[in-house]
């Protein structure tokens, strides 16, 4: 069913109290709730490269720092690099005196027209890559810490898991009696102190050179002050932080950047641990293995056409009302009392007093001539406006009472819910009928003056 | 308004396209249907080996007050331009080898060197000379300036001209002066 994913009038009330439009909800089916995505827990699935494609395991992407190792982002705007060939004319490695056509390929952004010639790098002979990734400048010194600092952490640790041996050991005094369970803690003991013992005649490595502080430096140069400013040689601050490794200050020296992976994420509920959503693994796919979104499972209300209020004059607004599940269901409206908070209502509604069915969602009724589903239902005609399918549409008469501003209205509505999810596990055949409530938010434009 | 086209044989104009007032186009360039040459205020001059294609309007407007003077301004367009679709040009110097993309508004103010490339979308109005190589892009016109001008469109050249007979009339070339009418 199409919805529209900017269009936030008709909003629906989550547990959490945020107002979201059906599309952007989950409903729990065990808890009967409606969730967003923020009261609900993500979970990782799988990291994948948005360009490319390419699913890797999580920790693969952790070694990788989180990028793709095929595909680049320009420096300047951020947009994908695409690979172009020109043809260079090169001389031939037979005869060094003629020269051949021969393929050599770039980097281009398609929109701010970066090419890595601008970057200073040479073309490539090979399309796929060969654009190889400078050493950040500091890497020595970060490697010599952090080999320090490792074998000082393996140290405490083994220290730690003597001192748990040293502990247990008192107790080894009065199991002797049992000559089995000594020699199973003479196993369990010598291993951890043959480690110990090979540590402790290593060497002690040798901690880290201190840097010494800069303490003096030279002056500010006077030219500073006199050259004149060019501005497009001069790299933009989140330029510089793109590549926090060499902040180039010029953009002579800006690099490709490695394109950031994405994560393809399942939700689940927070109360009662069940899958909202769970997409499948591979990122090609837009299926679910799960997927509970309201929208497929609750009526939805569209506002049918725009309408003009002033202030304390009754106008008659068209809803439309369409139900997504497989059986009809009845829909109640209600009307909310004693909520007089501005914010959320400035208008006061009359709803239609009596309930509205719905037919179930056929997709087969798109062939039908559309004339059976009128015999079927009594509809009164100041109410029910329409009935096509399984839509319907219903008006209700609006007075704004405020002189200016939103005219927006809110009502409970209340539907029957027929619970697929729990029939399936249980034996009976008829899915348990439930009757689900929620309050709805509706943004019906600006009163005219 | 008499049409006084003038057309160098080689260029392919497209029968479709509008072509109103004194209008002088260069050997090679492609006119694809549906653009608009408009000299309101005196005559076009457009090079060589410049691709116009659909809804591109290039109108020489008169400047603001001088309303009636015809031939007071010449719209200059140099070799080598790509004007993509739904491009509009008021500028009335255009050099060599840039690009104006698509839905891209050139006021009259401008001047664009060559090399410039006018992103999709972007108005450039204030009065400047554009510097060489220079990109405009983005919805906030960012400008950056480029280290070489934007390749040459020749085999996209040769293809139209091979291509664009087949599926449309084109306008006569014009052999010597066009008689006036």
């Amino acid at each position: 069913m199409a919805t529209f994913m900017d269009v936030n009038l008709v909003r629906y009330l989550c547990t959490c109290g945020k107002r979201l439009p059906p599309c952007r909800l989950y409903l729990c089916r065990h808890c009967l709730k409606l969730r967003c995505a923020d009261c609900v827990q993500h979970e990782v699935d799988s990291p994948y490269c948005p360009n490319c494609l390419e699913n890797m395991p999580a920790s693969e992407a952790k070694l990788k720092k989180n990028r793709c190792s095929n595909c680049f982002d320009c420096p300047i705007c951020g947009h994908t690099l695409m690979t172009r060939a020109t043809s260079q004319m090169v001389p031939s490695s037979e005869d060094p005196s003629k020269s051949t056509p021969k393929k050599m390929y770039y980097m281009a952004c398609s929109f701010c027209r970066w090419t890595t010639r601008d970057g200073g790098l040479a073309d490539q002979s090979t399309s796929n890559g060969g654009w190889k990734d400078e050493e950040n400048p500091e890497a020595k010194r970060i490697n010599t810490l952090l080999e320090s600092y490792r074998s000082i952490a393996q140290r405490e640790k083994a220290e730690k898991e003597r001192k748990k041996y040293v502990k247990r050991r008192s107790h080894a005094g009065f199991q002797d009696r049992y000559g089995l369970t000594s020699v199973a803690m003479k196993w369990k003991i010598q291993p951890a102190m043959s480690n110990l013992s090979v540590k402790e005649t290593e060497k002690v490595p040798p901690a880290p050179e201190l840097v010494s502080p800069v303490e003096d430096f030279d002056p500010l140069p006077s030219e500073i002050f006199s050259d004149i400013v060019q501005l497009d040689k001069v790299t933009y601050l989140s330029h510089r932080l793109n590549a926090p490794e060499f902040q180039p200050p010029a953009t002579k020296d800006l690099r490709p950047v490695h394109k950031h992976l994405l994560v393809r994420r399942s939700l689940r509920c927070r109360e009662c641990d069940h899958n909202l959503s769970k997409p499948d693994f591979n990122p090609l796919s837009i299926k679910f293995k799960i997927q509970l979104i309201a929208l497929n499972h609750i009526p939805e209300i569209r506002i049918m056409a725009p309408a003009t209020f002033s202030v304390n004059k009754e106008t008659v607004v068209t809803f439309t009302l369409s139900n997504p599940s497989v059986y009809s269901t009845v829909v109640k409206l209600l009307p909310i009392e004693g909520d007089t908070d501005l914010d959320y209502m400035t208008a006061k509604v009359d709803l239609p007093k009596s309930d509205l069915v719905l037919a179930l969602h056929d997709d087969t009724a798109v062939y039908d001539d559309g004339t059976k589903a009128q015999q079927e239902f009594k509809d009164d005609p100041r109410v029910v406006v329409f009935r096509r399918a399984n839509k319907l549409g219903f008006a209700a008469k609006v007075t704004p009472f405020c002189k200016e501003g939103e005219v927006k209205v809110s009502f409970m509505m209340k539907h029957e819910f027929r619970n697929t999810a729990a029939a399936i596990q249980s034996e009976d055949k008829e899915p348990k009928l439930e009757w689900l409530e929620h309050r709805i938010f509706i943004n019906l434009g600006r009163i005219q003056l | 308004m008499k049409s006084s086209v003038k057309i160098a044989p080689g260029a392919v104009v497209c029968d479709e396209c509008e072509l109103i007032g004194d209008i002088t186009i260069g050997a090679r360039t492609v006119i694809h249907p549906k653009a608009r040459i408009i000299a309101e205020a005196g005559p076009v001059i457009i090079g060589e080996f410049n691709i116009i294609e659909e809804l591109v309007h290039i109108t020489n407007r008169f400047p603001d007050g001088a309303e009636g003077k015809k031939n007071s301004q010449v719209m200059v367009i140099g070799n080598n331009n790509v004007f993509e679709v739904g491009a509009q040009i008021e500028s009335t110097k255009v050099g060599d080898h840039n690009v104006i993309e698509s839905k891209a508004f050139v006021g009259p103010q401008v001047e664009l060197t060559s090399g410039c490339i006018i992103g999709a979308a972007c108005h450039v109005t204030t009065g400047e000379k554009l510097p060489e190589n220079t990109v405009i892009y983005g919805a906030k016109c960012h400008r950056r300036i480029q280290r070489e001008r934007p390749p040459a469109q020749n085999l996209q050249i040769d293809f139209l001209t091979k291509i664009l007979p087949n599926y449309h009339y084109l306008k006569k070339v014009s052999k010597a002066q066009s008689p006036p009418k």
